[in-house]
């Protein structure tokens, strides 16, 4: 690919809203690309982003920790509108206002799991579907003391249009359980999920192996 | 203490666990295999074994073995291996004569006509020899001395009235049942099941447990649902350090199915007409942790009713009580509480000395010097002391000790020891030392205190150990307002090694 001698810092111009509903906007960017040509993209954007905060949402990768048991990770599945399906995904939702991720990312896990977890890490601001829309996220790592005895039957607080199942799946055995899983049922993996699953399956089964070198 | 002293073992103990609910599980069966074992560790230090199973149509069976103890036995990486068990049994082995060989380890895995069985074994046949013969006779040939292998071999023989295709675990664990009366708790893991034996005599102890979460294990909030999986275990001292509740004892003579589904009682073999249950009463006096329940009661009591009963049987007219450690603390306790006379330590063991650490050789022994025991001089310098041990077996260990004890100061030692005098040789499985070795059929025994060194020695006798055991004293025994009942529960022990009177008639 040839680059030109001469190039331009890539920015955007102008954004108009060329649609807005209640949750989500669609947006005309006006932008100048690296060789200096001015372009259009079309963008979504939610309307819910708070001013202030760092990311639209957070993530949770949460491992549920009880003695003499493997740990697993916990899971939701749900039927998700603009994929027309059942997925399965890391328990997620948006930071409300005055919120921080860390606290939106316990609260979100006690009301669709009713696990209470402990935070231990958490990712950068991350975008999600970059070039479709503006989302961003934050992956918060949360610990479950799964001996605790809020932890051992757990209620869900979903609120009334939300459903939402719990799955629990070994860690040690991520990858293998999600195949088999979709092996079992009609239903689409996120990409974070996936992609996690192989890495931990590098991790515990090929450390010094490099990743996917298939003849 | 010489029991610890002198290497007489209980030979093995068994641990198993299944797994309920869903499988494949989540619970890590393999690691609770190995803590169960590890708190079973008394019962064996020479080698472990573990075999996972995943239960399905047919089963894979992984196993790991490994000689010493089972820290050592199994690493970290091997255990990884079994991340996919589902149920499985474990067995520790304790230090027999002779080269301890890798294959002679349990649990065995052999194939049989309906699959594969894994075995794991404690006690010792009694006729071990005749049933040897009798299984090459039918054509099978064996490739170890141990008893284990022969039930493995027994079990895979098809009993008569088995159909083609479907195996009657039943009716083999019946037949080997009856080939030999005694002594074994055996655990056999078939697919996705644990059948948990006892033999009729109830010779050697089992008994089962159920897994809860952590933190339902000491409130009485634990539900039906809230069971994790089960557990069976030679002691139930194993049970608390896995977050195991105690259930109940596998009854003398009875065949429990353990599964997913839970605890079930398939069979319970009667024993001839007449004869009364024989369990090993030296399980009580030595072999197992204080912590452990048997026939309803913790080994730890009935040893402190022995040093009572001491107490009452051979009074002393001295300053102070102690003991030898560890093991016969409880008893000493008992004697002090009964004759009034204040409990002290006198001695300081050293725990890296001995059978399993450094073994001093016989002229450092003499010299006095790597010695297992120090003494706590101020505590007792000047008075006259009553020691508590709970074995004198051939009266090497104790008389240093009573050196010890004089040259630091005691102006009397009397030794008061637990348990009756072992006379007979055992064939059920405990090791005792021939019957000319043993110090009560020698001559020096007439004069035993001069023989050890000490101003008196008494021992427990047998009627006083029976009674303490049961929890029943003579008198009780004769009061009428005392229900049957009470007086019957925990009626037969086997004492053959003190009266030689042998539970079942022994065929030479």
């Amino acid at each position: 690919m040839s680059s030109p001698k001469k190039t331009t810092e890539p920015h955007v111009v102008k954004e108009e809203v060329l649609a807005s509903g209640k949750w989500v906007k669609l947006e005309k960017t006006t932008y100048v690309d690296p060789s200096g040509s001015t372009r259009i993209w079309e963008t979504a954007k939610r309307t819910t982003r708070v001013a202030g905060t760092a990311a639209d949402g957070v993530g949770i990768i949460a491992l549920l920790k009880r003695t003499l048991h493997k740990d697993c990770v916990v899971m939701v599945k749900q039927f998700r509108p603009p994929m027309g399906c059942y997925t399965l995904e890391f328990p997620a939702g948006l930071i409300d206002e005055n919120e921080s991720a860390e606290a939106a990312a316990l609260r979100e896990l006690k009301e669709e799991t009713g696990y209470k977890g402990e935070v231990v890490g958490i990712t950068p601001v991350t975008c999600l579907d970059p070039g479709l829309s503006n989302c961003t996220t934050q992956i918060v790592i949360v610990h479950i003391n799964g001996d605790d005895i809020e932890n051992i039957n757990p209620t869900q607080q979903l609120g009334k249009y939300k459903f939402v199942e719990v799955i629990l799946l070994p860690l040690d055995e991520f990858q293998q359980k999600i195949d088999e899983l979709l092996q079992k049922e009609k239903i689409v993996v996120d990409t974070k999920v996936y992609v996690y699953a192989m890495g931990m399956s590098q991790a515990f089964f090929k450390p010094r192996e490099l990743p996917v070198l298939k003849q | 203490m010489e029991f610890e002293e002198s290497g007489i073992g209980e030979e093995c103990g068994v641990f198993g666990c299944v797994a309920a609910g869903e499988w494949p599980t989540q619970l890590e069966v393999a690691q609770i295999l190995t803590l169960g074992l590890v708190a079973l560790q008394h019962r064996g230090q020479e080698s472990a074994g573990i075999v996972t199973s995943n239960g399905t149509n047919p089963p894979t069976y992984t196993t790991l073995k490994g000689m010493g103890l089972v820290n050592t036995a199994f690493k970290p990486d091997d255990l990884l291996k079994l991340r996919n068990g589902n149920l499985g049994i474990g067995h520790t082995r304790y230090s027999t004569t002779g080269i301890s060989e890798l294959q002679n380890c349990q649990p065995f895995v052999v194939d049989t006509l309906h699959g594969k069985i894994a075995v794991a074994h404690n006690g010792e046949l009694i006729n071990a020899s005749a049933l040897r013969k009798k299984v090459m006779r039918h054509g099978v040939g064996l490739s170890t001395c141990s008893d284990s292998e022969l039930i493995t071999q027994l079990l895979a023989l098809t009993p008569p009235m088995e159909e083609l295709d479907t195996p009657d675990w039943v009716a083999r664990i019946k037949n080997l049942m009856m080939e030999t009366p005694t002594s074994y708790s055996l655990l056999v893991m078939y697919k996705d099941v644990i059948y948990a034996v006892r033999d009729p005599y109830g010779n050697r102890p089992l008994c089962i447990g159920c897994l809860v979460p952590i933190s339902k294990l000491h409130s009485s909030g634990a539900g039906e649902g809230d069971t994790e999986g089960w557990v069976v275990s030679s002691e139930s001292c194993s049970f608390q350090s896995i977050g195991a509740k105690y259930y109940r004892e596998v009854q003398p003579g009875e065949i429990v199915q353990i599964s997913k589904h839970g605890v079930k009682s398939l069979s319970i073999v009667p024993r001839p007409e007449g004869d009364n249950p024989a369990f090993c009463i030296f399980e009580y006096v030595y072999f197992a942790r204080p912590d452990s329940i048997f026939e309803g009661q913790m080994v730890y009591t009935v040893r402190q009713r022995c040093g009572q009963q001491l107490a009452i049987e051979a009074p002393t007219d001295a300053d102070v009580v102690s003991t030898v450690p560890e093991s016969a603390t409880p008893a000493a306790l008992g004697y002090a509480q009964v004759s009034g006379l204040p409990y002290v330590e006198v001695l300081c063991k050293n725990r890296y000395v001995g059978r399993t650490f450094i073994q001093p050789n016989t002229r450092l022994r003499q010299l006095g010097v790597a010695k297992k025991f120090g003494a706590l001089t101020d505590n007792f310098a000047g008075k006259r002391v009553v020691l508590v041990d709970d074995s004198i077996v051939r009266g090497n260990t104790i008389s240093p000790i009573i050196k010890l004890l004089k040259e630091a100061g005691a102006t009397e030692v009397h030794i008061r020891v637990a348990s009756p005098p072992i006379r007979y040789p055992c064939y059920m499985g405990i090791n005792i030392p021939t019957k000319e070795e043993l110090i009560a059929n020698k001559p020096e025994f007439e004069d035993l205190a001069g023989y050890i060194g000490a101003t008196s020695v008494c021992y427990l006798s047998v009627e006083g150990l029976v009674s303490a055991v049961r929890g029943v004293t003579e008198s009780q025994e004769k009061d009428e307002r005392i229900s049957s009942k009470t007086k019957t529960s925990r009626l037969g022990h086997c004492t053959a090694c003190l009266t030689g009177k042998y539970p079942v008639e022994l065929e030479w």
